[in-house]
């Protein structure tokens, strides 16, 4: 099994897929943490709202691409409503409280979503976009994994343009830097904050919709996600770009090839590898503010 | 603390005693479910599946009433026993009933043992609880891990696949259903050729197991899993397009009817094994479908009929006490009658259910996953491993 | 005038008075409801020691609570050794565990700890899961009880276990109380407001810290092993880290850092829990929207709530006494 070129080219692309899901949806957790620093413990709630929002679109119009768009804008105007009522007013809260909020949000969101959408699994199975297998170097493969492969490399580049090369980006690394000196320069850094953390919510739906072709939506969903998620953020080092998709490809790859050669180990090869990042480096791979 | 509860409810006992049979009796019964948390969408079915049956059934009551206590399990048995408790104590019920996981069943285990008040499981499976850690109090009207697994391994051999590789999650469930699978495949010739056990949670991608599966060249695959990681695995199995070459054998849970629509096309071709699918062909589960897809707008599935036999059950040890609590106690242990499943008995030697067992095929067409019964293997009866009623 | 001091020692005795008075006059469900407010209660005052008091948020502590219990299980269940002794070997072996993993985690902090101290908890849940002797994910069953006969206490009537577990839950409180007024305690408070200075001052800010883990790890085992012996069963479940989250939850609902603030919100969040789910499936949603509001309102939890109405009435009499006169 292990001298055979076709199960590690398969193991490969295996890692590659699990590491654009996670970065998926740590990026807009990384991004909120970091650049706002703030806390979302809900964001997997988001993610979970993602998938719910996106079976209902798909169901309703039979269109599954549909959803890919819809569920994000959804979400996003979810995440607005939430930061007018809540994360505003806990921005200068401190870390604890925030913790705390939005980790009642959780349980808050999971039982509107079971209210609304049952306990039941629901997934999507008609329409899928790209669905079938496909040959790769002599391997058959799951086309739609290539396809969350390239949103994730997709969204990673649009990301890397948008706040590392456009007027946009620097803005919020100013508001980050020194809020005070930045506003004087005339940037409105709450409004520049409040368009992040909706492109955070707005990621965060994304995955949930893409997701969704790949397994099921339950309204518990959004907790099963959260530590994992976190993981790949605390590894990487909150706030950063580089970070989120280093501590995605970091985890996925340890995953898909630890379950592969020591299943035995599957469960704790996560939390292991978190604990030894954190040894070596106390704040993650890459931390924002050095 | 065994003491003061069992003292007292052979008080409750002895006052019901003088009040004599035939007097019309209310029958408490408590419903311990998981209503939030990761169960809970098999707290929902079999909850509707036990009011359905009271109400299918309540004629047979007579004068006596039955009326429910709930409370919610959220699979924690931490939790689980402080509410199995104050239903027993406060609530005083004369039995309880539901009970999705099977660590919520062992953590109650002593609890009704001590009290004498019975439970009617209406999902856990472990083998044990019917086994070495059986009670006169514990009724399993479900099924255990071992009886819905352990036919398929000799009936796999029979399809002529000699060499199968086996998938499960790890924990005790996952398995005792592969060790039950694997008791008649080996002696009758059939060879393993791989295990993997993925963690019961966080798997997202099972893509590595199956290449890994795959690599063995096995005849077959046979597996068990429920819920997300049931449709996830399904799906994923479906899109590798190894099926062609290794066909899927699963416990039918894998192909649950409460989520086999989720699963769709990738369903097709599945062969499992289960005590329940929503087509078998007899006037009860024709009854059972009807009155349940009218009322809820969904098919029923194995846990809507695990909860409707238990309320079936409750009826029928009330019917054959005359309302004495202490006969309907051991009455719940002598039942059988036919429910949706078929012909169901209680067998007194372990206290688990004495049922069929159906080989099912899953096809996709129109659109629509059709489920049909390929074969029966008929009064399926769990050996007596351990289990020495007192 | 009554000051802040005063309060929370008034407080504290209408919480214990409270619990004393349920006790009396409850039935067998109500004994069952105290014996577990009083375990999370002594849980979240040993996590307050740490979070609130020395500044280091763990989510592992449901993870010693539960290496506590089923260290217990091992040392009574598998090894037959007595309850007693078993207890207190359970309570060494969980310090042990505590100061092993305190000398790992000290190094990092904030969020980095919560998440380091939650994969280390959750190293040691996979663990208990997978590990069959100990009964892996069905759990342990058959756990005893502490043997008082010989001083006339019957651990096994619900009632009197009850009030036992009121008295340890005392006696753990007044341990801690004294502790933190100790120059030691004193120590701890410093380095968690301002650590710089206290490194400066000289003091040995890492063996602080991770003191003050093994000692909380201590009262953490303590607190399962009593779990252990009020259900007589234990799962992986108690080590996961939604327990340490919950118990995190009762600390802030109480009020962080108040030593009392935890064991009332380990009373409201056991009975609510009981309570609102006998009403509604939903109790989810409204535990959420209770955290919400207390930690939205910002003040500290119930024990900051009602110093601030302390507050707001002796502004109020100010005025009036200074007209009179």
């Amino acid at each position: 099994m292990l001298t055979d070129g076709g199960f590690w080219i398969v193991q490969i692309l295996n890692s590659l897929q699990l590491s654009m899901l996670l970065f998926l949806l740590s990026v807009g957790l990384t991004v909120i943490f970091g650049l706002l620093n703030f806390v979302n413990l809900a964001h997997g709630s988001l993610y979970m709202l993602g998938a719910m929002i996106g079976y209902s679109i798909a169901t309703a119009t039979g269109s599954v691409w549909l959803s890919f768009f819809g569920a994000p804008v959804a979400v996003m105007i979810i995440g607005a409503v939430l930061y007018k009522l809540l994360i505003e007013r806990m921005r200068t809260a401190g870390p604890m409280n925030q913790v705390l909020v939005t980790f009642g949000l959780i349980f808050v969101l999971m039982d509107i979503a079971r209210y609304i959408w049952g306990t039941d699994q629901l997934g999507v199975t008609g329409n899928i976009p790209f669905y079938g297998t496909i040959e790769v170097f002599g391997q058959f493969y799951p086309s739609y994994r290539l396809f969350i492969i390239a949103v994730g490399l997709i969204t990673y580049a649009v990301l890397y343009v948008l706040l590392e090369r456009t007027r946009l980006g620097s803005e919020v690394r100013a508001g980050v830097d020194d809020g005070e000196t930045a506003s004087c320069m005339g940037i409105n850094v709450e409004a520049t904050f409040f368009g992040v953390f909706l492109l955070g919510c707005a990621l965060a739906g994304l995955a949930g919709a893409i997701a969704l072709p790949a397994f099921s939506a339950t309204p518990d969903m959004g907790v099963g996600i959260l530590v994992p998620t976190l993981v790949v953020v605390v590894v990487g080092g909150l706030g950063s770009l580089k970070g989120a998709i280093v501590g995605s490809l970091l985890i996925g790859t340890t995953l898909t090839f630890g379950t592969a050669l020591i299943p035995n180990f599957a469960g704790i090869i996560m939390y292991a590898l978190l604990v030894a990042v954190l040894l070596l480096k106390p704040e993650g791979l890459y931390p924002v503010r050095a | 603390m065994s003491k003061p509860i069992g003292s007292l409810v052979a008080a409750v006992a002895m006052t019901t005693a003088l009040t004599g049979p035939a007097v019309a009796e209310e029958f408490k019964i408590g419903v311990l479910l998981p209503f939030s948390g990761v169960y809970a969408a098999l707290g929902e079915h079999i909850e509707n599946g036990f009011k359905l049956g009271l109400e299918h059934f309540k004629d047979d009551l007579g004068d006596h009433t039955v009326t429910m206590v709930r409370d919610d399990t959220e699979a924690n048995p931490g939790s689980s026993l402080a509410k199995a408790k104050k239903m027993i104590l406060q609530d005083k019920v004369d039995a309880m009933t539901g009970i999705v996981s099977s660590a919520v069943l062992a953590g109650l285990r002593d609890t009704v043992d001590a009290a004498k008040v019975p439970l009617i499981v209406a999902n856990a499976g472990n083998n044990m609880m019917t086994g070495e850690r059986c009670s006169p109090y514990v009724v399993r009207v479900s099924f255990s891990n071992g009886q819905v697994n352990r036919p398929m391994g000799k009936w796999v051999y029979d399809q002529g696949k000699k060499k199968v590789y086996l998938m499960a999650p790890d924990y005790a469930a996952g398995h005792q259903m592969m060790e039950a699978f694997k008791s008649t495949f080996e002696p009758a010739g059939g060879e393993i050729v791989g295990e993997a056990y993925p963690p019961l949670r966080g798997v997202d991608d099972y893509g590595p197991y199956l290449t890994a599966a795959k690599a063995t060249n096995p005849d077959a695959i046979y597996v068990f899993f429920a819920g997300g990681a049931a449709i996830k695995f399904v799906k994923q199995y479906h899109e590798f397009g190894i099926k062609k070459d290794i066909p899927l054998y699963a416990s039918g849970f894998l192909t649950s009817a409460a989520y086999v629509h989720v699963e769709g096309e990738a369903a097709d071709g599945i062969t499992s094994i289960l005590h329940y699918t929503p087509n078998i062909d007899t006037p009860e589960n024709k009854r059972f479908q009807e009155a349940y897809q009218a009322a809820h707008g969904k098919v029923g599935s194995e846990f809507s009929a695990q909860g409707y036999d238990a309320a079936r059950l409750i009826v029928e040890a009330i019917k054959a006490s005359g309302g004495d609590k202490e006969a309907f106690k051991t009455a719940l242990r002598n039942a059988s009658f036919n429910g949706p499943r078929g012909p169901m008995k209680i067998d007194p030697a372990t206290n688990n259910v004495i049922q069929n067992v159906y080989i099912i095929k899953n096809e996709f067409k129109d659109g629509k996953v059709h489920q049909s019964v390929l074969d029966t293997i008929e009064n399926v009866q769990d050996p007596v491993s351990g289990c020495q009623m007192n | 005038m009554m000051t802040s001091e005063r309060l929370r020692q008034l407080i504290t005795f209408v919480t214990f008075a409270a619990l004393v008075g349920y006790w009396s006059t409850t039935g067998y469900f109500g004994y069952e409801l105290i014996a577990e407010i009083a375990v999370f209660a002594i849980l979240a005052m040993s996590l307050d020691l740490v979070a609130g008091y020395t500044g280091l948020v763990s989510l592992g502590h449901g993870a010693l609570f539960g290496f506590g219990a089923y260290m217990f299980g091992l040392f009574t269940v598998k090894l037959g050794i007595a309850p007693a002794t078993g207890m207190a070997a359970a309570i060494v072996a969980t310090t042990i565990c505590a100061l092993l993993v305190a000398m790992v985690v000290v190094r990092v902090h904030g969020i980095f700890f919560i998440m380091i101290t939650l994969a280390i908890g959750e190293m040691g849940y996979e663990f208990f899961f997978k590990y069959r002797y100990l009964g892996g994910d069905d759990g342990l069953v058959g756990l005893p009880r502490l043997d008082l006969s010989g001083i006339g206490v019957n651990l096994s009537d619900p009632s009197v276990f009850a009030l036992a577990m009121i008295v340890v839950t005392l006696c753990v409180f007044l341990v801690l109380a004294y502790l933190l007024r100790t120059p030691y305690g004193r120590v701890l408070t410093g380095i968690h407001e301002n650590p710089q200075r206290m490194r400066a001052l000289g003091f040995p800010i890492r063996a602080y810290r991770i003191s003050a883990f093994a000692l909380s790890g201590a009262i953490a085992g303590l607190a399962g092993t009593l779990t252990a012996q009020h259900t007589q069963f234990i799962t992986p479940q108690l080590l996961h880290w939604t327990t340490s989250g919950e118990v995190l939850v009762m600390i802030i609902l109480g009020g962080l850092g108040s030593l009392v603030g935890p064991i009332i919100g380990a009373a409201i969040v056991t009975l609510l829990r009981h309570e609102l789910s006998s009403y509604t499936d939903y109790w989810g949603f409204w535990l959420g929207v209770f955290l919400i509001i207390v930690v939205v309102s910002r003040k500290d939890g119930i024990v900051g709530w009602l110093d601030y109405l302390r507050q707001l009435v002796a502004e109020r009499r100010r005025p009036e006494t200074a007209e009179e006169a």
